[in-house]
């Protein structure tokens, strides 16, 4: 086991530890040892390596009065710096104030009573060998008993052999004997683990030592900061034996600590254990080992800022700074995780900014009308001021000699580049990065870097806490300073919930800026040479509550937790997780960078506007990307946005019906306001399920106008179900039907037939509603309500027979609690049986609403240029007794329920209905353009396709200055997938026919199918499917087969049908 | 910052001077008059010129209103038209319009003149480029007790220009749409914190009559106009308009300018 690792030494031994490392461990022996360097060389390197990130932490037997007295170290900030004394039995974290005792082994009573007699014991047993021993109480209840009484001062080699003679003399063979000796007395005595080290002429018998030293690094600077072993770098001075004995440093080698770096600066004689690096060299050595770490971590300052990914398809870059287009810019460049979203404002504002933090599901009374619940804004956290010799630096101080800002989709990162000449002629130049991490959805972080070009001077950071622009309702915010300079706002909305929002701003890494607290302010700067960078670090964390604001304390330890892990670390855990989440979320379009563009800028806002693991909130309108829409939640969500998730991210599309199960009382309070049974989603929900929509707004000219969708806008609870049954058939998730998805289908069908009444043709009507199209309200019949409130009962009937037979117990329970019975489950058939829906089978159309048919003809030559606002071009009364669709409703239908809307019938009702349809609202297009993929009208597709890519991403019609547009985002990517790409669940197979632009090379996506993992490409003329997890049952371009695992590669045939191009295993059923 | 009245004793000339004092006064400017003679018209007097020195300058008006207004202390030129009658522009007037890079006030007979210039009225097409106007209402004249009304007439063309905001296309729920885009209209295209009343206006049809109705019914006593300079056939047709039937006098504003 041991051996001289003198012989063994490659060429240039430094070269094992010519590395990085977080984590720093010094023994004490190391620092204040014979022949130690000077306690500031020490000091100075400490203070650095912590305020360049480095975790250091000292061991030792010493007490912290002789350790702080000799080192008095101060690091900027607390967390970084420890001591860990006493042979590990105290904890120290150092910060700007001194040493702080975090943690501390004391002995009981009864251990303490137990050492001390252990050490008396073990005197006994050295008289009776005729040695005399004298000992002593150490601190802790550690006992000392001292081999050579009498002799003062450290252990030379004349006392070392006087030791060794006398225990020869005495009957030992050496001193490790004695050491085990004392180690059996003690447990003889009741000592349960007993530790028991030596300096060569002294034994400690106490209950902790230097490998509870190494465990608790390991544990707290290892472990739990996401660090592996080989992250830490031990220097130490006593790794090998004394008199057969070992010495402490030895005892650090525990296997928690495997990987790690030990290097021994000593010349010890006796070797070193394997796994110990000795260099030798002492002071020398010890202080050129620290200078390297230093140097490495500048190195890392100042190459440290984020890199953006290598390739352009991720990248959404914004040149220049134009003020009329800010708004659109700060809504583009969100920050988002689904716990917040912050507008991508410029940090140190200007007269054009909107910054502004959602807090997603914190909402509070906007109006003097309770039931108009807006959300509560938090403060900007990302407000950062920068000064040039005390002079700020603004856009408008000067000139911009570049200004580019870049979406980063790939990693979440926002990040920003900035050349200004100032006044006084000196060009500086700013870079920030930002994101809100997915990793812990708590957590926001911004690295803000200046540098003056060819000159010097003084930059400061200043950081605050800014307004948020966003307005919202009534509220109450504090703000507080926090013990380490920062921030922490708490705040509470009217009648409703509130959040916490703490922010701290500090040196980067690397960065040569210092910290000072003036007024409350974080100013961070100093003196920079040409081209130094003067870089910092903001952290936020925001905790929230739906009806009241959360704990200070926990807002507090989460911000700590946060500084202590740091900006680089979090950002790497963030994009860990973004990258994790492409891998099942991706689609690529090869061939067409715009809708490439569109489709990753979609995907990406989508699930960074999504909480996964919180099912009291859904995603807005517009998300948490802008005020408008109020963050209300809207049928957007599961028609529109859902899918994706259900394909791509099945958890967080279950998170998301979740939230509508959660707010069945609401839905249930609504329906039986309004008359009926079952349960009414409401139009617009936010954090109390109950209606929020207004029941009047403003038109163009200010002017009140009544407001009817919530009143008559019913498909949404439709839409629900609909969506509860997709997620199922497509995951197959059993669980979810059993525990929720049966009674939201059971709830919505009762509504439903309650909502339906038999008028005196015999047959069932659904009257006075608003569908899709929104041009025409109050209308009877609407087709596609109709048809879905028919599908809504016949597929709730259908999993109330399926949670029969798989889950009796439950089916009873759930019968007795929604008091279901026989009679009105009959009633529901006969309702869905009689129902109109306006179909006509001569010509295969659905008639949109009862007398749509008899409305005015428009000449389609004023339904020109699309998209357009048909009811202000037109007017209010014209277009409503007029055939002019603002949105896919017929068409709507097809696509929503394609797998049982036969494509032929699809066809008539597009040709008829697009036409009349302006595209007056966003969802619109994207819808259009799926279908006429579906039906092979390439032109068509491409076209409506392209509007819908426009509608957040054009810079001519100011669509996204006030949030982005959910619902046309989930629409981009189904007409993607589902359009062009024709993949959809039929039955339980997937059906794929695919209709892939000529324009597009290649498209490619990963789904997820019943248990299977695929990814699919599809080239012009060739299908290529990858199956894991599970046999896939798909349907190609009507052919039903079942694709095992494996590589699957399709060819167009000459019949245009599609024939297999490689072998594999795979089974057809025939068509 | 000088308003340069140029007039020629016609029949408009107490209304441009009067008009012109009411814009000096509202904008803090003062005026310098200038009679021009045109040989071989008759020389005119104007009346209400109390208090104001006029020179005379003879030759051709266009190039000696031109040279007076190269002024660097010269912001707006002052012109009268000659008839409400005649359609058209006469040939100073013309070529005034297209060769100047001042601001022009024109004044036509049968428009109101200004007298406090409480409301102005500022069409706007809602691209950055077309805004030049709204910038010199606010920049001028926007202050506590005077509304400026933004008139956005909807024609159903999308400006290409980056950074457009024309009413919206897409309209998914008109109770929050309507709100949020007339706050980013706003905001995009007036940045007066004076304390002067902003006020948006919708209006659907032909820019020009649409422009003329909304200045009649709001009582407008000025409207502020950019306009891209070319007066050929078939450009500035609501200019043209304008410049006929308008109520008020108006402040043309060339991207010249800009």
């Amino acid at each position: 086991m041991w051996k001289n690792r003198h012989v063994s030494l490659p060429l240039n031994p430094l070269d094992e530890i010519d590395r990085p490392f977080p984590v720093v461990c010094l023994g004490w022996d190391a620092v204040a040892g014979p022949g130690a360097a000077s306690a500031a060389a020490v000091r100075s390197r400490l203070e650095r390596l912590t305020a360049l990130g480095v975790d250091v932490a000292l061991l030792g037997a010493a007490g912290v009065d002789a350790v702080d007295g000799r080192l008095h170290a101060r690091p900027g900030v607390e967390g970084r710096l420890f001591f860990i004394l006493s042979h590990g039995a105290e904890v120290y974290s150092v910060g700007p104030g001194g040493p702080r005792l975090i943690e501390r082994r004391q002995p009981n009573d009864r251990e303490e009573r137990q050492l001390a007699a252990a050490a008396e014991a073990a005197q006994q047993e050295f008289a009776v060998r005729g040695l005399h021993t004298i000992v002593s109480a150490g601190r802790l209840g550690r006992r000392i008993v001292d081999l050579l009484p009498g002799r003062r001062g450290a252990i030379g080699p004349g006392s070392r052999r006087t030791l060794e003679e006398r225990l020869v003399a005495t009957g030992f063979r050496d001193l490790g004997e004695a050491v085990s000796l004392v180690r059996r007395v003690a447990r003889a005595q009741g000592v349960a683990r007993p530790v028991v080290t030596t300096d060569g002429r002294r034994l400690s018998i106490g209950l902790t030592g230097p490998a509870d030293a190494a465990r608790w690094v390991a544990r707290n600077l290892g472990a739990d900061r996401g660090r592996s072993a080989s992250g830490v770098l031990v220097l130490g001075r006593q790794f090998g034996r004394v008199g057969g004995a070992e010495r402490a440093g030895r005892r650090l080698l525990v296997p928690e600590l495997d990987g790690a770096a030990f290097v021994s600066l000593a010349e010890e004689r006796d070797g070193v254990p394997v796994g110990v690096l000795q260099l030798g060299g002492g002071s020398v050595t010890f202080l050129r080992l620290l200078d390297k770490q230093i140097e490495f971590r500048e190195r890392v300052a100042r190459d440290g800022f984020p890199k953006l990914s290598g390739e352009e398809a991720w990248l959404y870059r914004v040149e220049g700074f134009d003020p009329f287009r800010e708004r659109e810019v700060e809504t583009w460049l969100t920050c988002a995780n689904g716990e917040t979203g912050t507008r991508g404002a410029l940090e140190e504002g200007s007269a054009a900014s909107t910054p502004a933090t959602f807090v997603a599901g914190v909402f509070g009374d906007g109006t003097g009308d309770p039931m108009i619940r807006q959300p509560v804004p938090a403060p900007d956290w990302t407000c950062m001021r920068l000064r040039l010799d005390g002079s700020l630096l603004t856009l408008a101080n000067g000139e911009i000699l570049e200004h580019r800002r870049t979406l980063d989709m790939y990693k979440g990162l926002v990040t920003r580049e900035w050349r200004q000449r100032e006044r006084s002629g000196r060009v500086v130049r700013v870079r920030t990065a930002r994101f809100a991490s997915l990793d812990d959805r708590a957590v926001m972080g911004l690295r803000a870097e200046a540098s003056l070009e060819e000159s010097a001077g003084v930059l400061v950071w200043e950081g605050c806490l800014g307004i948020s622009h966003a307005g919202g309702p009534a509220r109450e915010t504090t703000v507080e300073s926090l013990e380490a300079p920062g921030f922490l706002a708490m705040t509470r909305g009217r009648n409703g919930g509130g959040h916490g929002l703490a922010a701290v701003t500090m040196p980067a890494p690397g960065s040569p800026v210092v910290r000072r607290a003036l007024q409350s302010r974080d100013m961070i700067g100093g003196w920079v040479e040409a081209d130094e960078p003067a870089s910092v670090d903001r952290l936020a964390v925001v905790t929230s509550a739906r009806t009241r604001p959360p704990s200070p304390a926990g807002l507090r330890d989460l911000i700590d937790d946060a500084q202590t892990v740091g900006y680089d670390e979090l950002l790497r855990r963030h994009i860990d997780a973004w990258s994790r989440l492409w891998e099942h979320c991706d689609v690529t379009i090869d061939g067409d960078p715009v809708a490439q563009l569109a489709v990753r800028f979609s995907i990406y806002h989508l699930l960074s506007t999504v909480q996964p693991l919180k099912p009291t909130v859904s995603i807005g309108a517009r998300g948490l990307s802008g005020m408008s829409y109020f963050c209300h939640v809207f049928w957007d969500t599961e028609i529109f946005v859902v899918p994706l998730f259900i394909y791509a991210w099945p958890e967080a599309a279950r998170t998301l019906l979740t939230y509508r199960y959660l707010n069945l009382p609401g839905a249930r309070q609504k329906a039986r306001t309004m008359g009926h049974r079952g349960a009414l989603f409401p139009w617009e929900s936010a954090d109390t399920g109950g209606e929020t929509t207004p029941p009047f707004g403003r038109g163009p000219d200010g002017e009140k106008i009544p407001i009817l969708s919530g009143f008559m806008e019913h498909h949404i609870s439709a839409d629900v179900a609909w969506a509860v049954w997709e997620y199922w058939k497509v995951t197959a998730d059993d669980e979810f039907m059993t525990s929720m998805g049966t009674e939201l289908l059971l709830e919505t069908a009762r509504f439903w037939s309650s909502r339906s009444g038999r008028d005196a043709d015999g047959r069932f009507h659904i009257r006075l509603v608003v569908g899709p199209d929104e041009y025409h309200e109050s209308v009877d019949d609407n087709a596609f309500t109709n048809v879905l409130a028919r599908w809504n009962i016949r597929h709730a009937l259908a999993a109330w027979d399926w949670l029969k037979d798989a889950h009796p117990d439950v089916a009873d329970k759930l019968h007795k609690q929604l008091g279901l019975t026989a009679r009105e489950l009959r009633h529901w058939r006969t309702v869905a049986d009689d129902l109109i829906d306006g179909y006509d089978p001569a010509t295969g159309l659905f008639e949109q609403f009862a007398g749509f048919y008899d409305l005015d003809e428009v000449d389609p030559a004023r339904l020109q240029p699309k998209p357009m606002p048909a009811d202000l071009l037109l007017g209010r009364e014209v277009t409503h007794a007029s055939k002019v669709v603002k949105q896919a409703d017929v068409v709507m239908l097809c696509h929503v329920l394609s797998s049982e809307i036969s494509l032929e019938v699809t066809r008539a009702n597009y040709e008829y209905y697009e036409p009349f349809t302006v595209h007056g609202s966003s969802l619109s297009p994207a819808v259009h353009a799926a279908v006429a993929a579906r039906l092979g009208l390439a032109e068509q597709a491409m076209w409506q396709f392209r509007l819908a890519c426009a509608v957040d991403l054009a810079d001519n019609m100011g669509n996204a200055a006030r949030g982005l547009h959910m619902a046309t985002m989930g629409g981009i990517w189904q007409a993607v997938v589902q359009g062009f790409a024709g993949v959809r669940r039929y039955g339980e197979a997937l059906s794929i026919d695919p209709h892939v632009p000529k324009e597009w090379s290649q498209l490619a996506f990963p789904l997820r199918f019943r248990g299977s993992s695929l990814r699919l490409t599809f080239k012009a003329d060739e299908v290529g499917i990858t199956v894991e997890g599970a046999p896939l049952p798909a349907i190609l371009a009507g052919r039903e087969m079942t694709l095992e695992l494996g590589e699957h590669v399709f060819r167009r045939g000459a019949d245009g049908g599609w024939d297999r191009a490689a072998p594999a295993a795979q089974k057809e059923r025939g068509a | 910052m000088t308003i340069l009245v140029a007039h020629d004793g016609g029949p408009v000339c107490e209304e441009l001077v009067a008009s012109a004092r009411a814009l000096g006064r509202a904008a803090g400017w003062p005026l310098r008059v200038m009679q021009v003679d045109e040989a071989g018209v008759p020389a005119a007097s104007c009346g209400r010129i109390e208090g104001l020195e006029v020179e005379h300058v003879g030759g051709d008006p266009a190039s000696a209103i031109l040279e007076a207004a190269a002024h660097p202390d010269v912001t707006i030129v002052a012109l009268g038209l000659r008839s409400d009658e005649r359609p058209g522009l006469g040939h100073v007037a013309r070529e005034l319009l297209q060769s100047s890079r001042r601001m022009l006030l024109v004044v036509r007979p049968g428009m109101r003149p200004i007298q406090d210039l409480k409301r102005i009225i500022v069409p706007l097409e809602g691209s950055p480029s077309t805004s030049e106007a709204m910038r010199v209402a606010d920049d001028s004249f926007c202050t506590r007790g005077r509304e400026i009304v933004m008139v956005h007439v909807v024609t159903g063309a999308t400006p290409a220009e980056p950074g457009s905001m024309p009413a919206p296309r897409f309209m998914d729920q008109e109770h929050y749409e309507w709100v949020e885009w007339q706050d980013e209209f706003c905001m995009r295209f007036s940045q007066c914190s004076k304390g002067g009343r902003h006020r948006v206006c919708v209006r659907v049809g032909e820019p020009g009559p649409t422009i003329v109705a909304e200045a009649h019914d709001v009582r407008a006593e000025l409207a502020v106009i950019s306009w891209r300079g070319d007066l050929g056939p078939g450009q500035a047709e609501g200019l043209k308009l304008l410049l006929e039937k308008s109520p008020c006098p108006l402040l043309l504003v060339s991207q010249l300018v800009a």
